[in-house]
Parts: C-alpha cells; structure tokens; sequence
C-alpha cells in the first residue's frame, strides 16, 4: 500500500478522532489523535497497520503544552502517532498493553518532563542519577543547569 | 633495598586500571587497542587488571557524571599507594564537547587528582603509549 | 559460594557502567532489573544550544564506535529540513564511509565476542583485522574514530584514484581473512557448542519487545532500515538482509558474519560505481521551521532522530533513540531462565554500545531475598570452567 492509501483508510478507520492527518514526506505519516483515544489508536496500527515496532516515544515541550510522539515502522512506512496535554495536567494513558516494548521510553518522558503515564508497569526513574532532585525535570524549556565553579588544579580558579 | 626493588618493578611493569567515567567509549576502544599486537603496550611490561586493589596506574577516560562520581572516588581510595592517573582523552581534560551538561562534573580533575593528560579526540594508542612511558620516566 | 564486592570496571575490552539486578534462584535467573544512567550525559539538552553544524560534532560524540551513524542519522534529517539535495558523489563516500563502519564495529564485536566465549586468539586476530579498516578510515578521514566526515549538504573530503585503489585493496584482504574466520567456527565445535541454545528470544518475543538490529534477525526478524526505509543510495546497491533462525546467540554471530561479507560487496559497489561531481552543496545558517524523523541502520540496529526546528540555527528539540537502548527489554527476556555463568555472553550478544555490560551484577537470591554482589570477570571464569563440563550440545551446527 502507497502512503496515500493508507492514509486514506486511516481516516477511514479513525474518522473523527484523527484530529489531524498529514504525509508530508515519502514514508512519513504524522497523526495526531487526543489523549483518551492513543490506546484505541494505537492499537489499530498494531493490528491492522503492522505497525508492531515502536522506534521511540519523543517528549517536546511546546510552550504551553507537552507534546507527545509515538514512532511506528511498518515494512513499507512510518506513522507517528502525536499527542498533546496541558502542562498543568500532564497525564497521558500507557501504551504497554498494547506494545510491552514501551514501558523505558514512558519512564523516561516521565522522568524528563514530568509527565505522569497512567497504568505504568515500572514508574521508576530510567536514566537521571539516584541524587537527582525530585520535581526537577531537565528537558523542559525553563528549566537551565547553572554550571558550578570549576577548580583548576594548581591554579586560580 | 626493599624500597629500591619495588620502585624498579614498578617502573618496568606498571599494572594499569582501565576506569571509564562515563565516557563515549571511543578512547576506551583506543586503549584495548594499544594492547593488541599492532601497538602492544604489553611488551613495555603493562598489564591489564581487572581490580583496584591491584593497580600502580588509574587510566581513566570520559567526563564524569554524577552517577559515576562517588564510584571514582571510591575506587581511587581503594588503589593502594602510590599510584598515579592518566586522564585520557579530551573528555577528561575538561569534558570536551558535554561542558555544560547537567549531569557532567567535568574533567576527571575535578574529582581526583590527575598526574598526566593525554589529549586527543580519541587519543591514539601510540598517544596513550606515549603517555605511559612518559609517567614512568617520571617516576 | 562466597561473592566480592565489586567496585571496579574490569575487563579489558572496552566496557561502559551499566548495573544489573538479578534475582536467581540457585544457579538460574528469574528476574532482572537493568539500572542505567551512568553514562547519562544530557546531549540532548546540549544540543539545544549549539548550531547546526556543531551538533554534527556533538552527535558524533554520542557512542565512540557508532559515531558516524549518529552523525548521518543527524545530518540527512536536517537536510531534510533545509531542503538540500546533497550531490551524488557526497552522498557515495558518505554511505561509503558508513559501511566501513560496519564493519569495523562488527569485527570488533567478533573479537568481544571471542573473548567473552574464551576464544581469546580470536580476538587478537581480528583486532589485528580491525586496524586494516582503521587504516583506511584515516586515509579518507583523518582520524581512526569520530571522522567528521559529514558536513551539512554532503562530506568535507573528497576520495582520489589512489584511495579508491586502496580501498578495493583492503577490502580483498579483509575478505579472504574474514573467509578464514569463518571456516574456524567450523572445525570448532566447542565454540559453536559454547554459544548455542543461548540467550533464546522466540520471534514473537523479538516482535512484541520491538528488538531492532542483528537481535532480532537472529530471531527472523528480517527488517533493515536500509531496506524498507532506503534513504541516499541504498536503493541502488545490491545486498541482501541477513536473518537466521536460531534465535540465540550462535544466530546473532552468524547474522554478523554475513553482514560483513555483505558490506565488503556494497563497498566494492561504491567505489567501481562512484560518480563524478561536487563533494557538497552549500547549506543555510538557519533551517526553516518544521520537523524530521530521520531513521538509519547503525550496525546495532535502528537508529533513529527526531530534529524540530522553529526557524533559528539552533535546534528546537533533538531526541536521539540508539539502538542498544531498544533492545533492552529483549535482552532482560533473554537473561530470564539463563545461567549466571551465561550473564557476559547474552550481554555482550547484543552488541551493548551506549551503555553495555559492565561493572558489577547484583545477585538476588529468591529464596531468602539475600543480595551479593558478583564481578562480570568472576562470571566469565566460572563460566570458562563450567564449560568442559557442560554437556555439549553436540547437534549445534555452524551453518556457514
């Protein structure tokens, strides 16, 4: 199937709930659904789409809003699933019933964005140190690392 | 002449730690491959060893992140005396292109004392080598 | 069994801090918990505040013997942004370059490999092997590691006769070594023996864990970037994608030799083939708004860059997935019902790159929740000694 008959059946299956639907690149399919129907959506993809792979889960903090993006592979295609939740609610549905293969990239938006995965198998911290502040989450846009002094051995610092 | 028989050992069979911090893992591919046969640190009586408690030399490569942090320190305070580090690579020198990072320290000086820096992005196993023998004319 | 306490890397090929938690029971695993982060370094919040053209360097610097494939993974996604159409001789020794690269990790990972099985000529030998690629990685590059090849709209150096011919050369040398190689497996059955019936990962385990990379061609898994997703010149070489059937470690081993006499077949392809023309077009200082998913097949599997840009010459947003960290859930199914003994060899199969197999194991006993803690080089020698004693599993067959 070409990229604009799936699209086409897409929107077939999903009608009103793909809030947007655009290719704007050969083997680039960008959909963006609302939180309460990722699972459902995400599902259909792995069923009828042989979109099992999941390559990553990527966090973007767009000023107001937290965006979400699930990258799938099929065989002859990419579709990537988009998502979006206010920052003062951040909480978006777990995926891992459908795809067990998500559950480190959910800890890690979680870890970098603060968001909250509802129905997270293993809600623990992925990569940021045991000593790491709690509340403090390093990927979002106002949050900046101020560089302690550096000691030069031997030297002034 | 105890004291004249160990120094002379360990001048001419330095046994060496491979510590990584953190690192890309490119100078540490360059410092396994100083031990194969085409550079072979080996035949200069270097010997790799797995622990602490065994090693004269701390080769270290990598920025540290604050995970690793408390590990180096504790790992430096294990090797007995006297011992020396070579920071390896420009990562720790200074943390090379992660300066600024959230989770990096810094070089490697910044949590043990260095005795000898081998610069390069990897350093070359002739580099490092080079290094080595450098500290032990030192010694 | 008395355990040390273990602060301390210790094995001499190059390993990264990585902690595992394992919960046995006797002499077999029933759980394992991976800790990560200590290789964490925060790039991506780096790259927000650096360029286009300095987050090639940084990119680069992301994994030391994938370097190139994070650096073309970030590049052909921001030229995508900027539009470019990079000319077709740039694209040639890029790819060319990348396939070098394969190479050189794949050998590399034969020798850990080796050596983790107590095979440690095998090691030797093809690191010796390994410096004949690095040789010529410097002759087109500069560098041995993180060549720095790329630029924004095609490579910075161009290849002449002379290299070319050096090229095809090395690479003859190469075959007929790597053909040696893989006769040995052959007439050693107690190598074959020592990783078959492995680290086993059914296929559709493979599937659901979303493993990528020779992992899940060992489990029949036939998917290759450079196959379904072609981007540049893949589409116009001739090579095949390796899979086998046996869905453990002797699998992943065999996946990774045809790989390599596949990769000598593209390189000779490249360069008879190579095209005439510009090395490189020139490129924006800033990349109009918009967003790329950029996909590329690193020898460890999919690698894959998300770039935002909102217009500026600085990235809005750069997220980085390698391949090792997508195979770790497979490879926690993979320890599940293993011996400890096994623990080097099942991790060092994945061919773990941002973060491998390293420092220290944790050793949760089921039955009465005690902890000790184990060295990965205590496990190897137990594991080296259990092996004359082990049954053989004389059925395995090498099947090259």
């Amino acid at each position: 199937m070409s990229d604009i008959d799936i699209v086409e059946s897409l929107k077939r299956d999903l009608g009103a709930k793909a809030l947007e639907l655009t290719n704007p690149a050969l083997r680039r399919i960008f959909l963006k659904v609302a939180p309460a129907d990722l699972v459902g959506a995400v599902t259909l993809l792995r069923d009828r789409y042989d979109c099992a792979f999941l390559s990553t889960i990527t966090g973007v903090d767009a000023g107001d809003a937290f965006e979400i993006l699930y990258h799938f592979a099929s065989p002859v295609t990419t579709i990537h699933v988009r998502t979006a939740v206010p920052k003062n609610d951040p909480r978006v549905p777990s995926i891992c019933p459908a795809i067990p293969g998500a559950v480190l990239y959910e800890r890690e938006i979680q870890e970098m964005f603060g968001l909250v995965v509802e129905g997270i198998p293993d809600p623990r911290r992925l990569m940021l140190p045991d000593d790491w502040p709690a509340g403090v989450y390093p990927l979002r846009k106002d949050w900046k690392h101020v560089r302690p002094e550096e000691v030069i051995p031997g030297g002034e610092s | 002449m105890l004291n004249k028989l160990t120094r002379w050992s360990r001048i001419k069979s330095p046994w060496i730690l491979h510590l990584n911090s953190g690192a890309c893992n490119a100078c540490d591919i360059e410092i396994v491959a100083a031990l194969t046969p085409r550079f072979d640190v080996e035949r200069f009586g270097v010997l790799l060893r797995a622990t602490p408690r065994h090693a004269d030399v701390i080769i270290a490569s990598g920025p540290v992140t604050r995970q690793m942090r408390d590990r180096i320190i504790r790992i430096y305070e294990q090797t007995p005396d006297p011992k020396f580090v070579i920071a390896v690579g420009a990562c720790a020198m200074s943390g090379c292109v992660y300066r600024g990072a959230y989770n990096i320290m810094g070089g490697i000086d910044q949590v043990i004392p260095v005795n000898m820096y081998v610069p390069g992005c990897p350093a070359r196993p002739d580099a490092i080598v080079d290094g080595v023998v450098k500290l032990l004319g030192k010694l | 069994m008395s355990f040390e306490i273990p602060i301390g890397p210790q094995h001499p090929a190059l390993k990264e801090p990585i902690s595992l938690r394992m919960t046995v029971e006797g002499e077999v695993i029933t759980g394992v918990d991976i800790r990560l982060g200590y290789n964490h370094r925060g790039v991506e919040k780096v790259a927000e505040e650096k360029n286009w053209t300095q987050n090639i360097y940084l990119t680069e610097r992301i994994c030391g013997i994938c370097s190139h494939s994070h650096a073309t993974c970030f590049v052909q996604g921001v030229e995508k942004l900027m539009e470019l159409a990079p000319p077709k001789r740039g694209l040639y020794i890029r790819y060319l370059v990348s396939e070098l690269e394969r190479i050189h990790s794949h050998l590399l990972w034969l020798g850990v490999a080796g050596h983790e099985a107590g095979f440690d000529s095998f090691f030797m030998y093809t690191w010796r092997d390994r410096e004949i690629v690095m040789d010529l990685l410097e002759m087109i590059s500069g560098n041995r590691v993180h060549y720095a090849i790329n630029t924004i709209g095609g490579v910075r150096r161009d290849l002449d006769e002379g290299q070319r011919a050096k090229i095809l050369e090395g690479v003859a040398t190469l075959r007929k070594r790597s053909e040696y190689y893989f006769r040995i497996g052959a007439n050693e059955p107690s190598f074959v023996a020592r990783i078959a019936g492995v680290g086993m990962l059914s296929k559709e385990q493979a599937i659901a864990l979303c493993a990528t990379g020779p992992v899940a061609k060992a489990s029949g898994v036939g998917r290759d970037v450079r196959k379904e997703d072609p981007y540049a010149v893949y589409d116009e070489l001739d090579f095949a994608v390796c899979t086998a059937d046996t869905c453990d470690v002797l699998g992943r081993v065999v996946v990774r030799v045809m790989e390599l006499l596949e990769s000598y077949k593209m390189i000779e392809q490249m360069v008879r083939n190579l095209p005439a023309g510009d090395i490189a077009c020139k490129a924006p200082r800033k990349a109009k708004p918009g967003e790329t998913v950029s996909r590329y097949e690193a020898p460890r599997g999919e690698n894959i860059h998300y770039i935002k840009s909102n217009g500026s010459d600085k990235p809005e947003r750069l997220k980085v997935r390698a391949p090792t960290l997508g195979n770790y859930p497979a490879t926690v199914e993979m320890l599940r019902g293993c011996f400890i003994a096994d623990i080097p060899l099942i991790f060092a199969a994945i061919d773990p790159c941002i973060c491998c197999a390293e420092r220290a194991v944790t050793l949760v006993d089921a039955r009465n929740g005690a902890e000790a803690i184990v060295r990965m080089s205590e496990l190897r020698r137990r594991a080296l000694e259990r092996a004359p004693k082990a049954p053989l599993k004389g059925n395995a067959v090498w099947p090259l």
